[in-house]
């Protein structure tokens, strides 16, 4: 009992350390990171003595300019050292790269922890097993690719030093502090990893399996702020703060990284990074059941695509709502970059955009309607299946509608001008907002569906929680398409209000039918055995879909989001004197993120590959079963 | 549900009997006309309206035991809406939105008729008869798509690809992002911050609620609101700058713009494209006061880079109006159309 005690007790102490040891290198560079406002008085004294003072372009306040000012470069091999190749191509692949494997090693270990808590918490031990294995099968996966974005982490520092050596010295000059607490955070999310992983058998029981998932936690928050002092440095090129109109440093780094843009950057990549692991692991899933021999292996992993696609959309819906206020900020911030990016130069790859966004969620839609086919008793859903095709249908045509058309010369001609009557009206924000909501509304209707497919509820109130739900639906529908016609009425202001009320809907379906669906469906009768892995090849394309829509979007939003800076390296401080100083046409555009894309599902089909060759198939006990499934497999570790 | 269904069904067969006598010009194209400033609910509430009457035409010949096999039923739903989008609305839509929403459209028959298993069974079972050739026609068939098909991907290859004399496609960006500032008649304005000087209050402070408050009414009509007629003689204040406004507009702007501000004036059909249309919702009601102020004095010539392939006759006004002319004719053309201008708070 003792001897149990005391392994506690030295577990705790060392989580203690291990937190307290992550922390030391922020706590030991805090008094340096700020010698403007909250350095000592002397320091201060001394600076004024050889530094001119600057204002803050952005907070208006004024500091010391001890930061040398941002290059003026000019188009020669001492600023802008090339190949015989566009400089800006390179470091767009290897960025992309870093960030595809970036994102995907943040998210997995968020995905682990939650999969590691369910098991933790649930009573049923066979669950329990199936979600831990599960748990650590998502981060074997990561493990590998986590190397992978270290060396892409390395060949974009290269890049950037070898081709941009002018922009990335004025960048680290800034961000000095910051990059070598990224550094040691780097450091430490290795060693976490590392022992989260190596660990997971030692501490696999009672006590230490608590100190496990404490572990990933940690795991996550490092992860987290990492992305966040990542970020800081986009934010900053994109909106300069705690700098003066010549870009010197004034000495608080605080208002270097908090810049305009950083808060709603930081939810956006959350959220963002989520979805798209979600989706990765869900292909990867729906890639091992295509390739399934046996019976047992397809029910294994239609269950993980089930988990993974449910987790990537649980974060796939808020992710809208988080783009609109990153825009609204871009908007409040700068004028001119917000009419760029929606009504401008950048509107039509806003178009593409909103119809990947709704290839994500009909591809959700179309997954949870051929789920529906694994249960029996869901058939009496199925028929119904059309009208929501039509509605979703409806709102995605909406969605997509260009407010500036392409059109011919010709066709602008019969026409009769750029506006078109009835076109005009779909291509603005309020029915937008309309459309988008409609969808989401929808596909959580569909959600509602699949979790009451094959159950009967028995509570005695049944009746009236279905007239209840369908009434809240309908009056759902109703507010949402009202707001988006009544939006046309009233001043824009008001109107970007109204997506508040619209989103409020939204979200109050999600919030409120869920559970009153989950305590409708309490105790309810079953008609059947959700049946996994007796589900249509075609779910599993979607899922493939789903995923690739997923990666597709992020190069295509991170593209956008750089490419809004126009001719300028950090914006309205330090102006791009390269060659490649120009917006890419849609058409290059789309063809060097559909390479990206490429490049990136090759490579980590390879990262899949890796994983799969240390796996052992472990006999499965016969009690380990998905309730009312079919046996799933397990793998050994 | 009979009831219900055989309802359905009559709207469904009198929707597309009328709409295919008016596509023929069998009985007055104009019959159901789509009506200005609803057109796009009207649109949908139509599409609503055909798919509940295919519904109940399905449902209808199913209890008759003529069965419209499922392979057609999505076949003919898609055709329906290429042809709708096709004939039914007017203006014209340009090819690249009708070829988006054909695509769409296709999509959505897919996901309906593959939605479960036995769905996908039926829809697919023609192609698969085709395939297999197991009898005569099908064996024929099987042969005709083996030649009229790469005949047809040849001859789209070949036009595809065959040079033409028309004008190319010109991504045009219609409201390119402003300038940070603009100078005008000698002094910068800050697009972000700048407030029109005439819209004001009885105390004569900056109000643009009280403005909003005395435009016209939107939609069909724009009726004025009681007491608030600038052509009043004792109009004072914002009303009287409106009107002042107006007398710009009608002196300088309505030649190309038009007397309703909807782009169709008398010399407005010598351009491509023709003058902005401010009574449409994608224009001045989605820009701020500034932007319109920037546009009006700066002109076609006056557009940025952003604003490619600067397709704009618009005269730099600047050259002829004052600025007070200028923010009359801007705050003019918000009161007439019923729009109020972008703010950002």
């Amino acid at each position: 009992m003792g001897r149990v005690a005391g392994k506690k007790l030295f577990s705790i102490m060392a989580l203690v350390a291990m937190v307290g040891l992550l922390l030391l290198p922020i706590a030991v560079s805090l008094p340096s990171l700020a010698i403007g406002a909250d350095a000592p008085d002397a320091v201060k004294k001394e600076g004024e003595q050889k530094y001119e003072k600057g204002r803050d372009v952005y907070y208006k306040t004024e500091g010391l300019a001890i930061g040398a000012p941002a290059p003026k470069t000019v188009d020669g091999p001492k600023d802008y050292p090339r190949y015989n190749f566009e400089s800006r191509v390179l470091l767009w692949f290897a960025n992309q790269q870093h960030l595809y494997y970036g994102s995907f090693v943040l998210a997995v270990p968020i995905f682990c922890m939650v999969i590691e808590f369910m098991g933790v918490v649930t009573k049923d031990k066979a669950m329990a097993k199936r979600y831990d294995q599960l748990a650590y099968d998502f981060i074997k996966i990561s493990l590998t690719a986590y190397s992978l974005t270290a060396i892409l982490g390395g060949i974009l520092i290269f890049t950037f030093l070898t081709l941009y050596p002018a922009f990335f010295g004025y960048l680290s000059s800034i961000f000095r502090p910051v990059m070598h607490i990224y550094a040691l955070m780097f450091v430490a999310e290795s060693g976490t990893l590392y022992i989260y992983y190596y660990g997971w058998d030692k501490m696999r029981d009672g006590f230490l399996k608590w100190i496990h998932l404490s572990m990933s936690v940690i795991l996550n928050v490092i992860g987290t702020l990492l992305m966040f002092l990542a970020n800081s440095w986009i934010g900053f090129m994109m909106s300069p703060a705690g700098v003066d109109e010549q870009g010197r440093f004034l000495g608080n780094i605080w208002h270097v990284i908090h810049t305009a843009l950083w808060n709603p950057l930081n939810v956006h990549r959350i959220l963002g990074n989520m979805a798209f692991g979600g989706g990765v692991v869900a292909a990867y899933a729906a890639y091992k059941f295509l390739a399934s021999k046996t019976d047992e292996d397809r029910a294994h992993y239609d269950w993980m695509g089930y988990i993974a696609m449910a987790l990537g959309v649980a974060f796939l819906i808020p992710l809208p709502f988080a783009g609109y206020w990153l825009m609204r900020e871009v908007y409040a911030y700068r004028q001119q970059m917000g009419i760029t990016l929606m009504g401008g130069l950048l509107a039509w790859l806003f178009i593409i955009q909103a119809t990947m966004i709704g290839i994500l969620f009909l591809s959700t839609n179309y997954y949870l309607w051929q789920a529906l086919g694994r249960m029996r008793g869901a058939e009496k859903y199925q028929r119904y299946i059309k009208y929501l095709v039509f509605i979703l249908c409806c709102g995605y045509l909406v969605f997509i509608t260009p407010h500036t058309i392409v059109m011919t010369p010709a066709e602008l001609k019969a026409m009769g001008g750029q506006q078109h009557p009835v076109l005009g009206n779909y291509g603005v924000m309020s029915a937008k907002n309309g459309g988008i909501n409609v969808i989401i509304t929808t596909t959580i209707l569909s959600f509602v569906w699949y979790m009451r497919g094959n159950k009967v509820s028995t509570v005695s109130w049944s009746k009236f929680g279905n007239i209840f739900m369908g009434v809240f639906f309908a009056c759902a529908y109703v507010n949402i398409i009202w707001l988006a016609i009544y939006g046309y009425y009233i001043p824009a202001n008001v109107r970007v209000g109204l997506s508040v009320p619209q989103v409020a809907t939204t979200l109050s379906c999600l919030f409120f039918m869920f559970p009153l669906n989950s305590a409708m469906m309490k105790g309810a009768k079953q008609m059947g055995a959700i049946e996994w892995g007796k589900i249509s090849v075609r779910s599993q394309y979607a899922l493939i879909m789903l995923a690739t829509a997923f990666t597709w979007m992020m190069g295509l939003m991170g593209y956008i989001r750089s490419s809004v800076r126009l001719f300028w390296h950090v914006n309205e401080i330090m102006r791009d004197n390269s060659p490649w100083a120009y917006t890419h046409t849609v058409g290059f555009a789309a063809n060097m993120i559909s390479f990206n894309v490429l490049f990136f599902w090759v490579s980590i089909l390879f990262v899949f590959w890796l994983g799969s060759l240390g796996m052992k198939k472990a006999p499965v006990p016969a009690k380990a079963e998905v309730p009312g499934g079919a046996p799933q497999p397990a793998a050994g570790h | 549900m009979k009831a219900i269904m055989s309802l359905g069904a009559l709207i469904g067969v009198a929707g597309l009997l009328l709409l295919s006598g008016m596509i023929v010009g069998i009985i007055p194209s104009d019959t159901v006309r789509l009506i200005e400033g609803y057109m796009p609910v009207q649109v949908i509430a139509e599409l609503i309206l055909f798919v509940a009457g295919f519904t109940g035409i399905s449902y209808m010949m199913s209890s008759m035991g003529m069965a419209f096999p499922r392979f057609w039923q999505g076949i003919s739903c898609w055709a329906f809406v290429l042809l709708y989008l096709k004939f039914r609305v007017y203006p014209p839509i340009p090819f690249s939105v009708r070829a988006m929403y054909g695509t769409v459209s296709l999509v959505a028959v897919f996901m309906w008729v593959s939605a479960n298993e036995e769905d996908w069974q039926k829809f697919k079972q023609p192609i698969m008869n085709v395939l297999d050739a197991k009898t005569g026609g099908n064996r024929l068939l099987r042969y005709a798509y083996l030649i009229i098909l790469p005949i047809l991907i040849g001859g789209f290859s070949y036009n595809a690809m065959v040079p033409k004399s028309e004008e190319p496609i010109e991504l045009r960006t219609v409201h390119p992002a402003p300038p940070a500032s603009t100078k005008v008649h000698g002094k910068t304005y800050t697009l972000q911050t700048s407030q029109n000087p005439y819209r004001v209050n009885p105390e004569g402070k900056y109000d643009q609620e009280y403005s909003n408050a005395n435009i016209v009414e939107q939609g069909m009509g724009r009726l004025m609101k009681p007491n608030a007629n600038p052509w009043d003689k004792d109009a004072q204040g914002y009303l009287k700058y409106v009107r002042e406004g107006g007398e710009i507009f009608y002196q300088n702007c309505h030649f190309c713009h038009g007397d309703n501000l909807n782009g169709r004036g008398l010399h407005a059909f010598a351009f491509n494209p023709i003058p902005a249309n401010f009574t449409d919702p994608g224009t001045i009601a989605q820009l701020q006061e500034t932007f319109i102020f920037w546009r009006v004095s700066k002109g076609g010539i006056g557009l940025p880079n952003e604003g490619f392939p600067w397709a704009s006759v618009m005269p730099p006004w600047e050259q002829h109006l004052t600025v007070d002319e200028i923010w009359k004719v801007v705050m003019f053309e918000y009161w007439h159309t019923g729009y109020y201008p972008r703010t950002w708070d």
